[in-house]
């Protein structure tokens, strides 16, 4: 599964897209934790000291930040679904 | 006047009999307005509303605030304070740079323009003294080089030149007023009214000199605390760490435009789709920056300098490759080559237009194409860069098609006979936010005071969780609860705009920072609840204005588009924005009937006796 990451977040992880290789059945929440298993430095830019996303944070699943979808983080991601974790922006 | 910080000294300058006088602020003004924004209507309110944008007898008004070029970080700030001849309500746009912080190094919290002169002129500002100086050798130059100009005839060292270019001269209806060559006033015309005086630079030769806080005491925790916000890594503010310090504003592109809120040609689209890379932040950082400047008192320093590295514009170095002007220039027209986006926007910046409205009539013209509704007046496809080159300059110019064009974008409709094709509340373009991927825009744009803005209230600072320290979450698709978010907003930020600092204090700021800023500077009590009163009160003076010269009920809109066409792309599919809702929230929050201030919270605000 390809993952599109974005602004500061880009620099982390060396490009603007990552393939994972991921099993079926895996909900946001563990991608999340995939995510900052393979790039530890992620872990303080998206996560809360309780392991949550921080409200600034964005994982989009199609383009919907995950946590408005009916399941928030738990929602299933299915094959196909666009991915795009930003961390916090604005400007104007 | 028995308040500090301020200089008390504005200067009323009268083209027409070509002469200066100085005078104190009124002091119930200043205690009720505070300065900038608020200040600068209330003269506005005094010189009449019903006055015609373009006569001599508009006022046109270089506002400081309080905190203007103090050391309050992000203090940089003027506002341009008129009557709009885009939208025929009052307008204020600022800009940042240093030329405020000039102004009030001089001696000055503001210079009031009224009257016409016979030939073209400038203002020479320097010592407390404000001259009114022969522009003939000027007129006809673009910003560049009348900034150039002025360099060579007064030296670089602490000058600072805020000009219009030839679209001011040529009354362009959305022309503005730019600062040391990029930083722009853009919205609102204000360079048209600048240009109907014959008015054509503020020439500031000041050497820095900070104003003191009446209450140094208290003025150094206020100081140190709020500059702790902004360097908060968790805020986006934070130097080289935050969003918006690393990429500028632009670090916006991506993230709306996945989300189905960008407006994308002419708002037929909520996303540019894979394009929306090609003109991001990141894309710029990646490709073409060269530096990261500031302005006055600011670490955060978001703007971005880039350098065209190949095609025909090579070596065009520039510093406004913004969000707003971005996606108007590029993502509303269809057009996803960064290097004609920067170019385009340096032309606007010479010729003096508003980079984030001209953009509308040539993606009306665009789409009109597309229609065929152009009825013989040629054609221009989406994204048609080195089209859009030529026809920037017959809009500065007034030739031939751009002569329709110069008056906005609901002009450029009715010409083509589609005026559902402008998309514009007042008169105004709407900016880079579809309200129907982030709902809190499109009550805030129909209620703004000075036409379709994103300024008045930043909602998305909410629906994106960029409020100090993710304090404020809120989902961008629901409506509920919008009406009272954009009145908040804009109660906070026109006090943040009068005192004045920079909008995007708002993303490390909050009403106890600047309740602490302001009452040390000018030494007086000030608290959280105070902050958002005196911000009421400014909304609602600049609404009875519009009242007054005819913005009555029904007044506040959106463009039908938003409302009755679903966003077809991810993120926002299938949503249109329930401005209807949202309004009536937001009217019982203000006290307002249907878009009308009562005359009993007039005075329950101390607007009226
Ligand atoms: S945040 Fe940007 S626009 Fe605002 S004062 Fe700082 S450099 Fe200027």
């Amino acid at each position: 599964m390809q993952v599109n990451f974005y602004a500061t977040l880009r620099p982390i992880v060396g490009s603007r897209t990552v393939e994972f290789d991921l099993g079926e059945n895996i909900t946001v929440k563990q991608l999340v934790d995939v995510v900052v298993t393979r790039f530890p430095r992620l872990r303080e830019e998206l996560l809360n000291a309780d392991g949550n996303l921080y409200p600034h944070v964005h994982v989009f699943v199609n383009g919907r930040d995950a946590p408005y979808l009916p399941n928030g983080v738990e929602t299933l991601i299915q094959p196909g679904d666009t991915i795009d974790i930003f961390p916090a922006v604005a400007g104007g | 006047m028995a308040l500090g910080g301020y200089a008390n000294r504005i200067a009323h300058v009268d083209l027409t009999a070509g002469t200066v006088e100085y005078r104190g602020i009124p002091e119930d003004w200043a205690r009720k307005y505070v300065g900038a924004r608020g200040l600068g209507v209330r003269y506005m309110l005094e010189n009449g509303p019903q006055v015609d944008p373009l006569s001599p007898d508009n006022l046109l008004c270089f506002m400081n605030g309080p905190l203007t070029g103090t050391e309050a970080n992000m203090s940089g700030r003027m506002a341009i304070v008129t009557k709009s001849p885009l939208t025929g309500t009052v307008t204020d746009s600022h800009h940042g740079g240093w030329s405020a912080a000039r102004l009030r190094w001089a001696g000055f919290d503001g210079v009031l323009v009224k009257g016409k002169a016979s030939s073209p002129v400038y203002l020479f500002i320097q010592d407390g003294k404000v001259e009114i100086r022969d522009a003939s050798e000027v007129w006809g130059k673009g910003v560049h080089d009348t900034v150039r100009f002025f360099r060579e005839r007064y030296g670089e060292k602490d000058l600072s030149v805020i000009a219009i270019g030839q679209a001011g001269e040529n009354l362009v209806r959305f022309a503005c007023w730019v600062n040391e060559d990029d930083r722009a006033s853009g919205r609102g015309g204000t360079g048209c009214v600048g240009g109907s005086k014959l008015l054509k630079a503020i020439v500031i030769k000041a050497p820095k000199k900070m104003p003191k806080a009446a209450n140094l005491e208290a003025w150094k925790p206020a100081h140190k605390r709020a500059l702790a916000t902004i360097m908060d890594e968790r805020n986006i503010t934070s130097p080289r760490k935050g969003g918006l310090s690393v990429y500028g504003t632009n670090v916006l592109m991506n993230i709306t435009s996945a989300m189905g809120a960008l407006p994308t040609k002419n708002s037929m689209l909520t996303s540019f789709g894979p394009s929306a890379e090609k003109i991001s932040g990141e894309y710029v950082k990646e490709h073409i920056l060269v530096d990261d400047p500031t302005c006055h008192a600011c670490p955060v320093a978001c703007k971005k300098e880039v350098e065209i590295k190949e095609g025909p514009w090579k070596g065009l170095r520039m510093e406004s490759l913004e969000y707003e002007p971005a996606w108007s220039l590029g993502a509303n027209c269809g057009n996803d080559d960064v290097n004609t986006v920067a170019k385009l926007i340096d032309l606007c910046n010479d010729y003096g237009m508003d980079a984030i409205e001209t953009g509308h009539p040539i993606s009306i013209y665009m789409e009109a194409t597309e229609r065929g509704y152009t009825n013989g007046d040629g054609g221009l496809v989406w994204g048609d860069s080195m089209g859009m080159v030529e026809l920037v300059r017959k809009i500065a110019f007034r030739e031939g098609i751009g002569n329709v064009m110069a008056d906005g974008a609901d002009a450029t409709a009715r010409h083509f006979g589609h005026p559902e094709l402008a998309m514009t509340v007042k008169g105004q373009g709407v900016p880079a936010y579809d309200p129907r991927g982030l709902k809190g825009m499109g009550v805030a744009y129909a209620t703004s005071n000075r036409g379709a803005c994103h300024l008045r209230a930043y909602t998305p600072a909410a629906e994106l969780g960029v409020t100090p320290l993710g304090a404020l979450k809120v989902d961008p698709l629901a409506w509920k609860g919008k009406g009272e978010l954009t009145k908040l907003f804009q109660d906070l930020h026109a006090f943040s705009d009068s005192l004045d600092l920079c909008k995007f204090s708002a993303f490390a700021e909050g009403a106890e920072e600047y309740a602490a800023q302001y009452a040390a500077m000018v030494g007086v009590e000030c608290t959280i609840e105070d902050v958002l009163k005196i911000g009421e009160r400014i909304y609602n003076l600049e609404r009875y204005y519009n009242n007054l010269a005819g913005f009555r009920e029904g007044s506040d809109y959106l463009p039908a588009r938003f409302l009755k066409e679903p966003s077809t792309m991810p993120g926002s599919q299938g949503h249109v924005c329930e401005l209807d809702e949202m309004l009536a929230e937001y009217y019982a929050a203000r006290g307002w009937v249907n878009g009308v201030v009562p005359e009993s919270k007039l005075r329950e605000l101390g607007i009226i006796e």
